[in-house]
This record gives C-alpha cells, structure tokens and sequence, in this order.
C-alpha cells in the first residue's frame, strides 16, 4: 500500500531532530493544529496552480462533449525505518506527486494522469482523457462551491511525518529488543516502522473543490523462533489513522513485539491442520479477514452493475442467516481504512450491506452509483493520483451478537479454531479463500493444540448461511486489500463467529 | 519533455549534490514509462488510460550507513532536498560493514541484442487498439457458453530505465511490450465460473491473434463448468504450465537473499545439499531474446547473467543482491530486481505427463496465499480437472492441495517442455508425486 509547487519551505532541523520535507512544496505546516487553507488557496498553495487554471483545465477535459470532469491532485510523503540484525539498517523517504484527470461520458471513462503540474502538461493530460468523446462542446465556466469535510476522523496531532527521527527509531529499537530477547528460542527479528501523510485535492465540473490531509502509520515486528530444527515466523503490527502518541498510549511497541513473539513460539510447536470438512471457529482479532472477501468484494458497485458478481441480483433478499449484520463504515476514528471524504470527494458514511441477514447496500462510487440508480455512499477509492477511482471498502465490520466467545467454542465437538492469516482471496463468482497462518485444534469444546498451515475455502452465499454463532466481542485487522492493480488501506472488524461447517485444507 | 541526454545529466548532478554534502557513494535510478490502454465491456469502451509517469530511485551511502528515496516530483530542487535529506538520514542509520554499491561491472554483452524494444508499438494507433479490443470481445462472446463478458483489454507500454551511481555505472535500456486479454463469465450462483486469456510480448508482431486468444478463452471457461467437490485424499497433481510458475515463485521467495540470512527460509544454510531428484536443473537468465521478463542488468547495475540455480538436484546458488551477498560471504547473482527468465528444464509433452497419472488432479488454478517461506509450507485453494487413467475428466472445485515446498521438490517426477518465454511462459508444466486434497 501506500505518496509538490512553487514555493520554498525549509523545515531548518539540526541532525536528529527530524528532516526537513523534501519538497520545496510547501509553505507552511499545515498539519497540527494549524487550520489548512480553504479549498480554492489549497490547490493554489500546495499545487501552485490557480481556481482559473483548474477551470481551464475541466474545460479542456470537457471540450470533446463528456458529462463529467474530475482532477485528483496528490502530495503524498512517506517515510519508513527497518531494523534487521541489530542494526537500523535504512531509511527511507517517498515524495508522490502528480494529477489524475478523469472523463466521464455515460459509461466510459478516460483516465490520464501527469506529475508535471505545468499547464502545458496539464492540458495535454486533460485532452488524451477526453478523447473518449468524440465531439466538440463549448463548456461554461466553472464556479466552484468550496468544501470541508464534515467530520475529521482522524488524528492529526503529533504526526509521525512530523517527529524526530531519532524518536521514530526508539519504537522500531523497542519492538525489536523486546521481541529479541522475549525467548532464546528466537533467532531472528525484523522491525518497521512506515508513515506516511497525503494531500490531496479534488475540482469536479460539477463545481466541487475539496481537500483531505489523511495521516498513516504502521509498525510491525516479524519474529523468527527455531527450536529441535523447526523454523517459523509470527507478525504483529499496529498503527491506522493515528499520531505518534498511538505507539506510547494505545498499541506501544512491547505490545506488538510480545504478540509477534508469542505467535512464532507457539507456531513452532504448531501440527500441519487436519484436511477435511469441519464446523470452523474464527477468533475476533484478524478473522474480519472473511468478511472482507465473501461479502466485501462482492458488495461493490462496479462487480455489481457488471454483473460479474454473484450478488448482483440479490438486493432485498436474505443472502445470510439473520443474526448476521454487516456495513463498512469509513467514519470510525483513526482506523487504517477511516475517511472524510473518499476519492471522489463524496462524504464517507457507514454503509449498510447486509442487515439482519437482508442484502440492502452495496459500496458505491459515482460511476456505480449512477448506472445502479443507488445514492452515493463514499466508498470511491483510488491507490494514488495514478488510478481511476473504483468502489472499495474501508472499515467492513460484521455487527457483535450475543454470544459468550467461550460458548462458541464450547459448542464444538471437533473442529478449527482460526486466530491469524497471511490474507485471503476471491473470485467474482464468490469462491473465497483464507490462508490461517495460526490456529488451534477444538476437541470436545477445547482448544486442544496449535495447528499451521491451513487454507480455508467455502462459496460465499453459502458459507454466509453457514454462519450460526456470533458473539459479544469485536477485533480489528490492519489489512492492504488489492483489487484492479490499486493496493489500499483498509481493516475489518469480526467478533468471534462460528461457521458450522467449511472446508479446512491441511494435510494428510 | 526530457530527453535520454538530460536524464543522464540530471543524474550526474544528484551524484555530485551527494559527494558534496557527505555522501561516500550515491547511486540514482530513473524510470520513465508511457503507457496506453482501452478496456472494452459490451461491445462499448468502458476506460481509455494514458500517462507518462516518471520515477527515481536515490540510494545513498555515508561511511556505511544507508538511506534511500524515491519521488515522482522530478523537480530538480525537490531532488536535491531528498538527496541532502537522504544524507543527514544515513547518519543516523546503523554503520554496517556490508552496506555499500557493488562493484562496478561491465555489462559485456550487446544490450539491443535482447530485443527488448519494439519500434513498431510506438505506430500502433488508438484506433487499432480500440478495435482488437473490441473484436476479441465480440469474437469471445459470440460461444453462447459464455453469458457475462467480464470485459476484454489492449494495452501497450515502453518504458526507460536508467541506472547511474557514483562507482562510475552508467547504462540505460528500453523495453516495449503490448498485451491483450479478454474475461469471461458462465454459469449460475455457486455453479458459476470465471476464467479468459490474454497474451503480453515484447513485440507486436508476436501477439496471439484474436482468434486464438478468444478460442483460448473459450476452452479454459468451459472445461470447468459443472465442476464438482471431491473428496479429501493423497494423489499425484499435475500444475498446468500457466499456474507452474506459483510453484518455482514460491521458491524464488525461498532463495532471496534476505531470506537466506534471515533465516525466513526452508532452504537457508542448504547450499550443496540434494533438493530435488537428479533430472531437476533451475535457472535464471536475464539474457533471453524478446522475453518479457529478460532486462541487462539488476537495481544495482549488475548483469543478470544466466545462472544455475538448481543442478542436477543439487541446490548450487541462492539469488542475492549486492548486501545479502556480502553478509553470506558470496557474490551478487545479479537478482536486486528478483528473478528474470527463472525456469526449470524439462523434455516431456504435457500430454505424455498426464497420460502417466492413473488418478489424481489436474490443476488450472489456485487461489489464495498460503505459502510461508521459513517452513516451506504450502496450501492455496484450488481448481482443476480430474485425471482418470490419464484422461481429463470431469472439473473439480472447491478443494485445497497442501503440501511442503521441501517436499514436493523432492516429489517432482516429470518436468514438460512446453516453456515459451515470448509469450512471459517461463514455468512449462511439473508434475507431483502427490499432495493433500481436502474436500467433502
């Protein structure tokens, strides 16, 4: 997952007190505290270029007869530190500049993106994604209705873009040592911390200019145990929409290194999962997973009004047994998928997908929205300026029930218990997949012993009616979801839930 | 518009920005690409996308310290504030004895030799993508088999790369290529199944022709309508040449430098040490002629020379970068990029490989993650056809095959000899002795 104008800004720092931006990009801090620039003196600022050279870049973009006519701008810094082998062994900074101009004509979309912000270039730009349509039309000016987000989910105090980088090193040291010296059993350690804080700004013809300042950070500990010639690695990480004093109040370093560790000793002592068909316990933290897959993916706009998806003529039916509710809400504070405003500019929300095990929404961008006759919904995302936005998720969570977590598992005679994954996948015709890096066998109602090594693999209609316990608590998974080439940040939120049967891929 | 001259000279400049405020060595990369494709779904356009992106890649050393930057902002003060930054960064990294740029290697041989670069992608218009797109789809859909198009693609692209550091490297080559696909659904709800094809070379003259592609297409959705689930058991498994590659893919993770050192590998510490049967031999060469995957030398200037990776079921050398090569006490394979051409030889027809398996699984597709480099485990969700005294029958879904890496390596029985490295296929068909199936 993952990324400049005209006037100079020198962030003057001694050595080890943080460097400064790269850019010459920019004036001021706008982050912390202080209030950004309204929209139109934003892309004046930031872009360097004027509300006169945007409108006459829309009206190149409209001049051959489109209905619509978009510019994402995007500044976006991103900075990260590893440590291997005791050492910090690099650093890094990444500065990703440039527009995407987007057409729109019915159905069909251009798509051009530059990051040379001349006008010349810009124009250029505009004109090749024009050229979906194909005849002349005068445009009229532009007048642009300037505005904020209306709510501000995420934490902009103390970015990690801001600190010192000798303080962004004490937590990769932290997570490192600790997790090092946590068992002799573990042999290798890797740490990282990433940040990054994207600018952008979007100008519509339909006389939209707004603004987002969105944070991210990350930090992950990966721990290798050896123990009797048996190898395996465990991660943890932490981080979302959030300020350094995250890693001091919220998830510190230990928190994290300790999870990696304790995941790669148990991983060690882990048997190869039983192949077979099984009722399968998913535990709250990172099972959300499953959700993002079979109901997710298949709930966006454009698998929908292309009917490759197996949902797409399902709206209003019960697709689910009815103690599953499902919605992906980009609003909840500081989450890695949160949101003010999507790609497009739209208001996030929390959107209903399923409800009391009706399908009632699917995850709409424009385009969708449209074609489908649905209202806007903000979920049009998009990797970098580089992309045309595509409908995606943020923050998918399956609702809590009433379930004691305990009883769940007490309900099984024999089963999977499955706690962590390296991720899953599916196919428009609603096969999904999740590989379990960790779980644990369940027999008569107990978790018995660690198991590796596991695939599951179901059909998404049917394993949603296969869902017959959910319980009473709730975790979150920081996930990057792929889809069309754009990687993004997202997460998902299960509570722990039992499938009463799915199929297990182990070995015999 | 920047031209080759100035990119080199941007890039001198960088170096000198760099010697000056205290770097010890400095190496700058710069992409340059220009990009072009249509996406046609219902006999309509649905996206035309066009750019020229740019990129750099700065590395910088300070007495054995590093930092690295990268921007798409090519303006000349932003690069020379990433470049001090990069500096005054790598004073606060750890001093490391391996850090640094490798030593600097002629690339001896002919780089246009390759073939990399097609003049007559530039000539192909708009509106002869257009219409391919558009034909290939019409061409699919017109099998009544076929109820949803899932949208078919032309797409052309040439790009510049060019690698300069302080050591005194300094080369660039281009590459072409063009690719053109289509996707197709069928079926209903769960019994519903989606597959297609495309094609990507080098050269335009070599791309499969529509018909071939769509009747490509065709065939691989239909065999597997009305797949069923089978039950979980241990046969032998035939990975189809397409998906092959996921098999010697997992490898290249399991060989990669820092996997080695770290440990995050089955195979760190096997140097010399019988992998895999007799008859196995895996290579990797950048060098072969109009590959999509061939390109002269790596991220750090070295020649990506054809190396034996696997000889004679002997496990002869990892892939390693400069660092990952100085911490083993060895020598950069020329792999800071990953793997180029990466193959494994083989002299039977896929047709003979599935004649020789009485029972088991023909597979066509994987999905899923499921590979972990330090144990060698594997399991992914799977597709395919059912093998019955070595016929295909029947389609299979639903299922996983799981297994080891160690292992199945050891269990590779036939190699096929259908490699096209043209057409990107690198990875011809390989049999295994047997693996898990789970199922009913």
């Amino acid at each position: 997952m993952i990324i400049n104008s005209r006037r100079d800004f020198i962030k003057t720092s001694a050595v080890g007190a943080g460097v400064m931006l790269a850019s010459n990009f920019w004036v001021d801090k706008l982050i912390a505290g202080s209030a950004p620039a309204a929209g139109k003196d934003f892309i004046q600022q930031r872009f360097g270029l004027s509300p006169d050279e945007i409108q006459k870049t829309l009206a190149m973009a409209l001049s051959r007869g489109a209905d619509f006519a978009e510019l994402y701008f995007e500044y976006r810094i991103s900075n990260s530190i590893g440590m291997e082998e005791d050492i910090i062994r690099s650093t890094s900074e990444g500065i990703t500049l440039g527009v995407g101009i987007r057409v729109l004509k019915n159905k069909i979309t251009g798509y051009g993106y530059t990051n040379d912000l001349t006008m010349e270039s810009l124009i250029r730009t505009a004109l090749s994604a024009a050229a979906i349509a194909r005849e002349a039309k005068h445009s009229d000016i532009i007048s642009f209705m300037t505005r904020t987000p209306n709510h501000q989910v995420y934490e902009l105090k103390n970015p990690l873009t801001e600190a010192k980088l000798n303080d962004k090193i004490q937590l990769v040291r932290d997570g490192y040592e600790i997790a090092k010296n946590y068992d002799s059993k573990i042999k290798k350690v890797s740490a990282s911390l990433a940040d990054e804080i994207q600018y952008i700004a979007i100008a519509n013809s339909e006389g939209l200019l707004e603004y987002d300042v969105r944070p991210q950070a990350r930090l992950n500990v990966s721990v290798t145990a050896e123990d009797k010639g048996v190898r395996n690695t465990g991660s943890s990480n932490a981080g979302g929409r959030v300020g350094i004093d995250f890693y001091k109040n919220i998830r510190t370093p230990k928190d994290i290194a300790k999870k990696a560790a304790e995941e790669a000793l148990i991983l060690i002592t882990a048997k190869n999962a039983p192949p077979g068909t099984m009722p399968v316990v998913l535990s709250k933290d990172e099972s959300g997973v499953m959700i993002h897959e079979a109901v997710g993916h298949p709930l966006e706009a454009d698998a929908n009004w292309k009917k490759t998806s197996i949902m797409h003529d399902k709206m209003g039916q019960m697709v689910s047994n009815p103690i599953v509710t499902i919605y992906d809400d980009a609003t909840i504070p500081n989450l890695r998928g949160s949101l003010n405003i999507d790609d497009e500019g739209t208001p996030t929300e929390n959107a209903m997908l399923i409800e009391k095990g009706k399908l009632v929404g699917f995850l709409n961008d424009r385009l969708g929205a449209k074609i489908l006759g649905h209202k806007m919904n903000g979920h049009a995302r998009r990797e970098s300026y580089m992309s045309p936005p595509i409908p995606r998720m943020n923050n998918t969570v399956l609702e809590k029930g009433d379930s004691d977590p305990a009883e769940i598992i007490k309900s099984v005679e024999k089963g999977f218990y499955a706690v962590s994954y390296q991720g899953g996948q599916v196919s428009g015709t609603g096969k999904f997949t999740f590989s379990v890096n960790l779980g644990y066998m369940i027999e008569n109602g107990k978790l018995t012993y660690p198991l590796k090594n596991a695939t599951l693999i179901g059909t998404n209609i049917e394993i949603l009616k296969e869902i017959s316990m959910v319980g009473n608590d709730m975790g979150f998974f920081l996930g990057t979801c792929g889809k069309d080439g754009q990687s993004v940040p997202v997460t998902c939120g299960t509570p722990t839930m039992k499938i009463s049967k799915m199929t297990v891929g182990g070995v015999a | 518009m920047i031209n080759q001259e100035q990119y080199f000279k941007l890039a001198e400049e960088l170096i000198n920005t760099g010697k000056k405020n205290g770097a010890t060595e400095i190496q700058i990369s710069i992409s340059k690409s220009d990009d072009f494709s249509i996406e046609v779904k219902d006999g309509e356009i649905e996206r035309l996308s066009q750019a020229g992106p740019v990129g750099i890649g700065i590395k910088v050393i300070v007495d054995k310290r590093t930092a690295t930057a990268s921007s798409s902002d090519m303006k000349k003060e932003t690069l020379e504030n990433l470049v001090k930054n990069a500096v005054t960064r790598a004073k606060l990294a750890s001093t490391d004895e391996f850090a640094g740029l490798p030593d600097n290697e002629k690339i001896n041989s002919d780089i246009s030799a390759l073939k990399l670069y097609d003049l007559k992608i530039e000539e192909v218009s708009s509106d002869l993508m257009i219409q391919r797109a558009l034909d290939l789809e019409k061409m699919a859909m017109a099998d009544k088999r076929a109820t949803i198009s899932g949208g078919s693609f032309f797409g052309k692209s040439t790009s510049e790369i060019y690698l300069i550091n302080s050591n005194g490297f300094s080369n660039s080559f281009k590459t072409s290529s063009c690719s053109t696909g289509v996707s197709l659904m069928s079926g209903e709800n769960a019994n519903s199944y989606e597959d297609g094809y495309y094609d990507h070379t080098i050269h335009y003259e070599d791309l499969m022709s529509n018909e071939l592609i769509a009747a490509e297409a065709i065939r691989r959705l239909t065999r597997m309508l009305g797949a069923k689930k089978i039950k979980t058991q241990k046969v032998p498994i035939i990975f189809e040449q397409g998906i092959s590659g996921s098999i010697l893919g997992f490898l290249s993770s399991c060989l990669g430098g820092n996997s080695i050192y770290m440990k995050r590998s089955f195979l760190a510490g096997k140097l010399g040490e019988k992998i895999a049967p007799d008859f196995v031999n895996i290579t990797d060469d950048g060098f072969i002629p109009k590959s999509p995957r061939s390109r002269p030398f790596d991220g750090e200037g070295v020649p990506t020379l054809k190396k034996s990776v696997v000889e004679n079921g002997i496990l002869t050398s990892y892939l390693l970068d400069t660092y990952s090569a100085r911490k083993l006490k060895m020598k950069s394979t020329g792999n800071a990029s990953g793997t180029t051409n990466f193959t494994i030889g083989g002299n039977t027809s896929a047709k003979d490989i599935i004649k020789s398996v009485k029972e088991g699984l023909y597979l066509i597709k994987t999905i899923g993650q499921g590979t972990v480099p330090t144990s060698g485990d594997y399991s992914k969700g799977a597709y395919g056809l059912w093998i019955e005294n070595g016929e295909l029958t029947y389609p299979v879904s639903e299922i996983t095959i799981s297994g080891n890496l160690g292992s199945m390596l050891k269990d590779i029985e036939l190699v096929g000899n259908d490699v096209d490295f043209i057409h990107g296929k690198m990875v011809p068909t390989i049999k295994i002795k047997e693996m898990t199936i789970s199922g009913l």
